[in-house]
């Protein structure tokens, strides 16, 4: 089989991908100092940003990015997520808080309890199909959570699961700029390694798979395992970033993981573009800007409009679900291809434009 | 003892054989898998809410008020989010009802306020007792209307001339185009019943608990009733109704308060394995 | 008006597949019964689609010219409002509702009338069709395929339309039967003067029963006339290749 040769990134996406890596390798001094080049900036002008939502993000992108990788290029709908970041959360529990593991050893713990649970949820599929696999998968979600929290009721409190800090040999991940320095390129890792595996062989074949089944198992696609597969591999990633999210908040219980949870992945991998991995990153940002934003609004209309500032400040966190659900019914009717879809439009447009004579 | 847990299932089934029963006329009329019915369930006991002490209207005067707002929601939804979305594919449409259920709960709670409301309904209060056996008046208020409510839509469903018509769309969509119905007036009658009788089951959990957003949670069992009774069935989608009332009451006392939920996704996992179709319904055919 | 049906240079498109109907012209006059012929794929069900106001359903539109039913503007118009005026629809496939009883399914059909005039479209229906009310009470899931093409044509007939519209009427049955039902038809014709626009694979059969005819190749009317005329027309025998292999080995 001929493989087609990748063609070299042009001078402008070299210098595209320059200007990213500046940003992002400034973005922690930014946002510690609040000043750019010396000159500081007010809290409004950062967007209300600190540098532990960007981890949070971070955090969230794996999250996002695994949920479109099984969802938007495997084509298993889940809305059971939530499950496998409880189920990472619990396994650095059992491994570092129980059993006092080196922090490396409990994420590739966490990993491989992912990729298993992954593996089970994802049995359904071979006997089910849509909307019943569906339903198989809320039914996981609330049995797994169910098995967290009483794991959380038998071996701690009600208060909830207490994670000591991370440490990688002497260097302790007590800080967000060192928070930042781990996930980030774990996240550029995890990206750039799912966009391999979807231009390998497997990969395609599950994009194959997702677009027309019956096809693609008429020409030799063995579909069952691929599924399989897919599942393990989203649910190792999401294990991971679950338990890193349980270290990074040092203190998870059960209600953390609730379906609203699982959701919020959804949504970000709607408003990004299903199937597009780094729509899924764009999801994850808007995700994290929306809250900021909201919260940003709220000091001066408070003073401008009395009723404004109750509603953005007490109800704070119920205006943030209703601006991102709507947001996401919006996308759904009219932009059915999420941000991702309408760059692409974009894209198309201006090359139509720029070849007009 | 047993006949007391028995009682009270039977009486919170027929709470959710209500929902349950709108959840199925929703799906068997739209090929909607509505997940906010369960918030459509808490949007009825805060009709009530509004209607009973915020403009402290006669309850008869309420009723019809509770039960006009509920279609009128159920039509609405059809209209602006639904109709739009048709064709598209199923994950669309889920999504659309999950973010529709998450944008109704945040607005309810901007509202009303996270915390629950009581309700003040007249329903009568105190228990009768059958030997052994407390049952509360309130329980068997719920009971009776909610059968009586679904054995009216049954009568509507099985002998009227519209009933028919949303029989035949059930059936085969394009022939009830080619014979001359307009399908959005069936759907739309199909979501406002639906949420319609999803109101009303509101009303009751509402009174036996609180009004609160919480009831979602409640109304969602509504989804494993459908599906263990058989999608594609009515009568399946009452008698789920019913068996996930009961269990949920069984498991609630004898196992652990906690693990009732569980149970009834447990035996929803179990249901999809081996009898994806449910107790009551049919095999598919071929989908791929 | 003495044309039932009148179309006028249409155009229609599918959204993925493009142009499926180029510039056809078309008439069914008062009372006529007219064939559409064509091999698969020529045109016929986009063509039908079309005029009953269900190209939507199969993402398709109409991109250029009308269709007139008894003087009135129709292209465009839902499915339900056409049915409401004047037509009847025999879709191909017969689309009969499984799990309904044969009596319910007419009366679905019959939805349309105002209520004092469907026992009187039901008794109709049933001096039509004798075998539905023999089976009146059995779903219909469970008729053979002539017995549930019946059904199809009864639930039509039961608004009492003016203009019928039968998409491949003889797929799947067997050619006794479809003689038979073809018979039906022509006492409708005869007793009800409704207006009929036939779509047949089988050229032969259509061409015996209807009075005039149009053959569709690769989206163009490529010929019309009566029905004699277009049997005996050389491309009629050029479209259906096998006609012509076959006058070929017999002379040869």
């Amino acid at each position: 089989m001929n493989k087609t040769s990748k063609p070299s990134l042009s001078a402008g996406a070299w210098l595209w991908l320059l200007l990213c890596a500046a940003v992002l390798a400034y973005l922690p001094t930014l946002l510690t100092e609040r000043a750019f080049l010396g000159m500081p900036l007010s809290n409004t002008q950062l967007l209300n940003l600190g540098l532990s939502q960007i981890n949070l993000m971070l955090i969230s992108m794996l999250g996002a990015l695994s949920l479109n990788y099984l969802t938007g290029c495997a084509g298993l709908i889940s809305i059971g997520h939530a499950a496998f970041f409880a189920t990472g959360a619990m396994a650095a529990a059992v491994f570092d808080t129980q059993l006092g593991w080196p922090f490396p050893l409990v994420l590739l713990a966490a990993a491989l309890a992912g990729a298993l649970a992954g593996t089970l949820a994802g049995l359904p599929s071979l006997r089910v199909r849509g909307l019943y696999f569906v339903l198989s998968t809320l039914a996981v979600h609330y049995v797994v959570t169910y098995v967290f929290l009483e794991y959380q009721f038998k071996y701690f409190d009600v208060v909830g699961i207490p994670y000591a800090t991370p440490r990688l040999g002497d260097w302790e991940l007590n800080t967000p700029v060192r928070w930042y320095a781990l996930l980030l390129p774990l996240v550029v890792l995890v990206y750039w390694g799912l966009k391999a595996s979807l231009k390998s062989r497997e990969g395609r074949a599950m994009l194959a798979m997702r677009d027309h089944e019956l096809a693609a198992t008429s020409v030799g696609v063995d579909v069952r395992i691929l599924r399989l597969k897919a599942f393990a591999l989203s649910s190792a990633i999401a294990s991971v970033a679950g338990a890193l999210f349980a270290y990074y908040l040092s203190n998870v219980t059960s209600e953390a993981f609730n379906i609203l949870f699982a959701i919020q992945f959804i949504a970000m991998i709607i408003i990004g573009g299903m199937g597009s991995l780094s729509g899924s990153l764009v999801g994850a940002a808007i995700w994290l800007l929306l809250p900021s934003i909201i919260g940003g609004l709220s000091p001066q209309s408070s003073e401008s409009n009395e009723f404004l500032g109750k509603l953005l400040v007490e109800h704070r966190a119920q205006l943030v679900q209703l601006i991102f659900s709507i947001l996401v019914i919006v996308f759904l009717i009219f932009a059915p291809g999420g941000v991702a879809g309408l760059a692409t439009s974009l894209k198309n447009a201006w090359q139509a434009w720029r070849a007009k004579p | 003892m047993f006949e007391q847990v028995f009682f009270s299932g039977l009486a919170l089934g027929s709470i959710y054989g209500l929902v349950a029963l709108g959840f199925a006329v929703i799906f068997k009329a739209t090929d909607v898998f509505n997940f906010a019915q369960g918030m459509f369930v808490v949007c009825g006991a805060y009709f009530a809410v509004t209607a009973i002490s915020i403009l402290q209207l006669p309850f008869p005067l309420a009723i019809l008020f509770i039960i006009g707002a509920a279609a009128l929601l159920g039509v609405l939804i059809h209209m602006v989010l639904i109709q739009p979305l048709s064709g598209r594919p199923m994950l669309s449409v889920i999504m659309l009802t999950i973010a529709l259920s998450i944008a109704l709960r945040a607005f309810i709670e901007i509202v009303f306020g996270p915390q629950g409301r009581s309700l003040a309904t007249p329903m009568p209060t105190g228990v009768l007792m059958l030997g052994e056996v407390r049952i509360s008046y309130l329980h068997l208020t719920a009971a009776l209307v909610s059968w009586v409510c679904m054995a009216g839509f049954g009568l509507f469903f099985r002998f009227t001339s519209v009933g028919l018509l949303m029989r035949a769309c059930a059936d085969n969509h394009e022939a009830v185009v080619v014979s001359g119905v307009n399908v959005n007036t069936m759907n739309r009658l199909a979501w406002g019943i639906g949420s319609t009788l999803a109101a009303v089951g509101g009303v009751f959990l509402g009174q036996l608990q609180i009004a609160s957003t919480e009831l979602e949670g409640i109304g969602l069992l509504a989804l494993p009733a459908v599906v263990i009774g058989g999608m594609q069935s009515i009568p399946g989608a009452i008698i789920g109704g019913l068996l996930v009332g009961i269990i949920e009451q069984m498991a609630a006392t004898y196992i652990s308060p906690k693990s009732s939920d569980i149970v009834i996704y447990v035996l929803l996992l179990l249901i999809l394995m081996v009898r994806p179709w449910g107790l009551f319904g049919q095999r598919e055919l071929g989908r791929v | 008006m003495s044309t039932v049906l009148d179309i006028q240079h249409l155009s229609v498109a599918y959204n993925r597949k493009g142009l499926a109907l180029e510039d056809v012209s078309l008439q069914v006059p008062q009372g006529g019964i007219v064939a559409l012929l064509g091999a698969n794929g020529a045109g016929k069900s986009t063509l039908i689609r079309a005029v009953t106001g269900l190209l939507a359903l199969h993402h398709g539109q109409i991109t250029g010219g009308q269709v007139h039913m008894l003087g009135q503007l129709v292209s465009g118009l839902p499915a339900h409002r056409l049915v409401r005026l004047g037509m009847g629809q025999v879709p191909e496939g017969r689309l009969v509702f499984k799990q309904l009883s044969v009596e319910d399914n007419l009366l679905v059909g019959a939805a349309v009338l105002p209520r004092a005039q469907v026992k009187d479209g039901l008794d109709a229906v049933y001096h039509l069709f004798p075998r539905l009310l023999e089976r009146r009470t059995q779903a219909a899931g469970w008729m053979s395929g002539g017995e549930q093409q019946m059904l199809a044509l009864g639930r039509a007939m039961i608004a009492k339309p003016k203009l019928l519209l039968v998409d491949e009427l003889s797929l799947g049955l067997a050619p006794l039967i479809v003689a038979d039902i073809y018979k039906q038809l022509r006492v409708i014709g005869e007793t009800l003067g409704t207006a009929m626009l036939v779509v047949e694979q089988n050229a032969k059969l259509a061409l015996s029963f209807a009075q005039s005819a149009y053959l569709l190749q690769q989206g163009r009317v490529v010929l019309s006339g009566s029905a004699a005329m277009v049997a005996a027309s050389p491309e009629m025998k050029a479209s259906y290749l096998g006609e012509a292999r076959q006058a070929g080995k017999a002379s040869a």
